[in-house]
């Protein structure tokens, strides 16, 4: 079991206009029990949280915790074992589609297409989301994301960076009311993560994240939940803001002693 | 238009432009595809004597299907990058969406290296009148073709998360394929000989058609579980 720690924030107001169309008025992320077992491995046991519309939950731990497992399994990429999970008041497993309309997914593979240009790229997207306005879309994510001036370059002639501002829009080409972030900073040089975080901070209060990090000066800036995964068991938590030198130190009491609490 | 349709047409249009920018699997299967058939041609006409008329429909069709393989093994390359496939799997596309998009891309890519060995098929192994029979020759190619991508299509989507993709996919592929293989080759050698209008080709087809229905049937009833985890 989980300690909780202070009670969460008010949750912000939504942004722009959200893919996936919400019914009732539970939280935007609920996850109910979930385990995941490969093979004999008990990868994720018995996870629960929610995130409510507007809320950031940056979620902590080591390699092989369970944080992508976790993550993977509220977009749809993996099922769970067991438990259950309701994004934008949809369950995933009974009604996954307008799950995957009200998610944007971003991971450090950029999920682009190497031999098609930029704009290519969105276009595919947007076609398979179903965007309307695609060409007005893709032309102001393109210059939001900076990368109007290579729209037409074939993307496997584009710098990390530049993959991954590229990703970004990607992601949220769609509109979506949810965006899970899969170590987006890993391998960014320190330009390209001051533009990534400009970005972060531009959109944070227009949808809903669940950010997993190691950073924890990133994560504890965005978030106002965090989470340590560790041995696939929730070990802690606690919303509203965290300051970065208390973190570090539950940090290495859960993980490195290996407490659950 | 349909949402399914524009993601089919997306999906399509997107693995063309990929290969026409790279020309990584028409090149490859192409050149497998020419150098097969100059092996196939030195060795059976060594002695001058050989009927080749009994063997040429064989000969195609052993080509062709190896050649498909090539371009099969390579059909998910693109979207192994960069992880590329998380990506399609994140769209709210149905499964079957995809399968058959991936199937048709195939089937294009097939039919381009068709037109380009056909020709130099009839240059190596002149045969009867072909041009007459033609109609027939390109209903027995079209409705194989359609078998060896549904069920290629399917069987690389099952091989391409294991670690040894490019030796499983043979090996579960070439043994279903014999009784389409068999088929085609009897079909086609029918046409070489000259004594093949549509009406003699029926059995021949008909089978095809069945062979095709049940790999489209199988493919539509397991597409989400083979491209999921």
């Amino acid at each position: 079991m989980a300690r909780d720690g202070t009670p969460a924030p008010a949750p912000h107001a939504g942004g722009e206009p959200g893919a996936g169309a919400a019914t009732g008025d539970g939280p935007e992320i609920l996850v109910e029990g979930i385990s995941k077992v490969f093979g004999r491995r008990d990868v994720l046991r018995d996870v629960s949280f929610t995130v409510e519309r507007g809320g950031f939950l940056a979620l902590f731990g080591p390699n092989g915790a369970g944080k992508t497992t976790t993550l993977r399994i509220v977009a749809t990429l993996l099922s769970p074992s067991s438990g259950a999970v309701r994004v934008a008041g949809h369950d995933l497993k009974d009604d996954p589609m307008p799950v995957r309309r009200a998610i944007g997914f971003i991971s450090h593979n950029p999920l682009l297409y190497r031999d098609l240009t930029a704009e290519e790229n969105l276009r595919f997207y947007a076609d398979m989301y179903g965007v309307t306005d695609d060409g007005r879309r893709i032309r102001d994510l393109l210059e939001r994301v900076e990368l109007s001036h290579r729209r037409f370059d074939v993307v496997r002639t584009f710098s990390k960076g530049m993959l991954q501002r590229l990703a970004i829009a990607r992601a949220l080409l769609h509109r979506p009311r949810v965006l899970l972030l899969d170590e987006p900073h890993s391998g960014l040089d320190p330009h390209a993560v001051d533009i990534l975080d400009g970005l972060l901070d531009e959109i944070r209060s227009e949808h809903t994240f669940i950010m997993v990090t190691h950073s924890l000066r990133k994560g504890l800036e965005l978030a106002d939940q965090v989470m340590i995964l560790d041995g696939g068991r929730i070990v802690f938590r606690q919303t509203g803001q965290v300051a970065e030198d208390a973190f570090a130190a539950v940090y290495r009491e859960h993980v490195h002693e290996g407490a659950l609490v | 238009m349909s949402l399914g349709m524009r993601q089919y047409r997306a999906m399509v249009r997107k693995d063309i432009i990929a290969e026409l920018r790279t020309k990584e699997m028409v090149v490859s299967m192409f050149l497998f595809v020419v150098l097969a058939m100059i092996v196939f041609h030195y060795a059976f006409t060594v002695r001058g004597s050989v009927r080749l008329s009994l063997l040429t429909g064989g000969m195609l069709w052993v080509v062709f299907v190896f050649g498909a393989l090539l371009g099969l093994n390579r059909s998910f390359v693109h979207e192994k990058d960069e992880g590329c496939l998380d990506g399609l799997l994140l769209c709210p596309v149905d499964r079957v969406t995809i399968f058959l998009a991936k199937t048709t891309a195939n089937l294009v890519f097939l039919a381009i290296i068709q037109l380009l060995a056909v020709p130099v098929f009839l240059l190596f192994f002149s045969t009867s009148d072909v041009v007459s029979n033609l109609p027939g020759l390109l209903a027995v190619v079209v409705v194989a073709d359609i078998g060896i991508t549904t069920l290629g299509t399917l069987l690389a989507t099952i091989s391409m998360n294991t670690r040894s993709r490019d030796l499983l996919l043979p090996i579960i592929f070439l043994p279903l394929i014999i009784p389409l293989l068999i088929a085609a080759a009897s079909g086609t050698a029918k046409v070489f000989n000259g004594d093949a209008g549509l009406s003699s080709l029926l059995g021949v087809l008909t089978f095809l058609v069945v062979y095709d229905a049940v790999f489209l049937v199988l493919a539509y009833g397991t597409y989400d579980f083979a491209i999921g985890e």
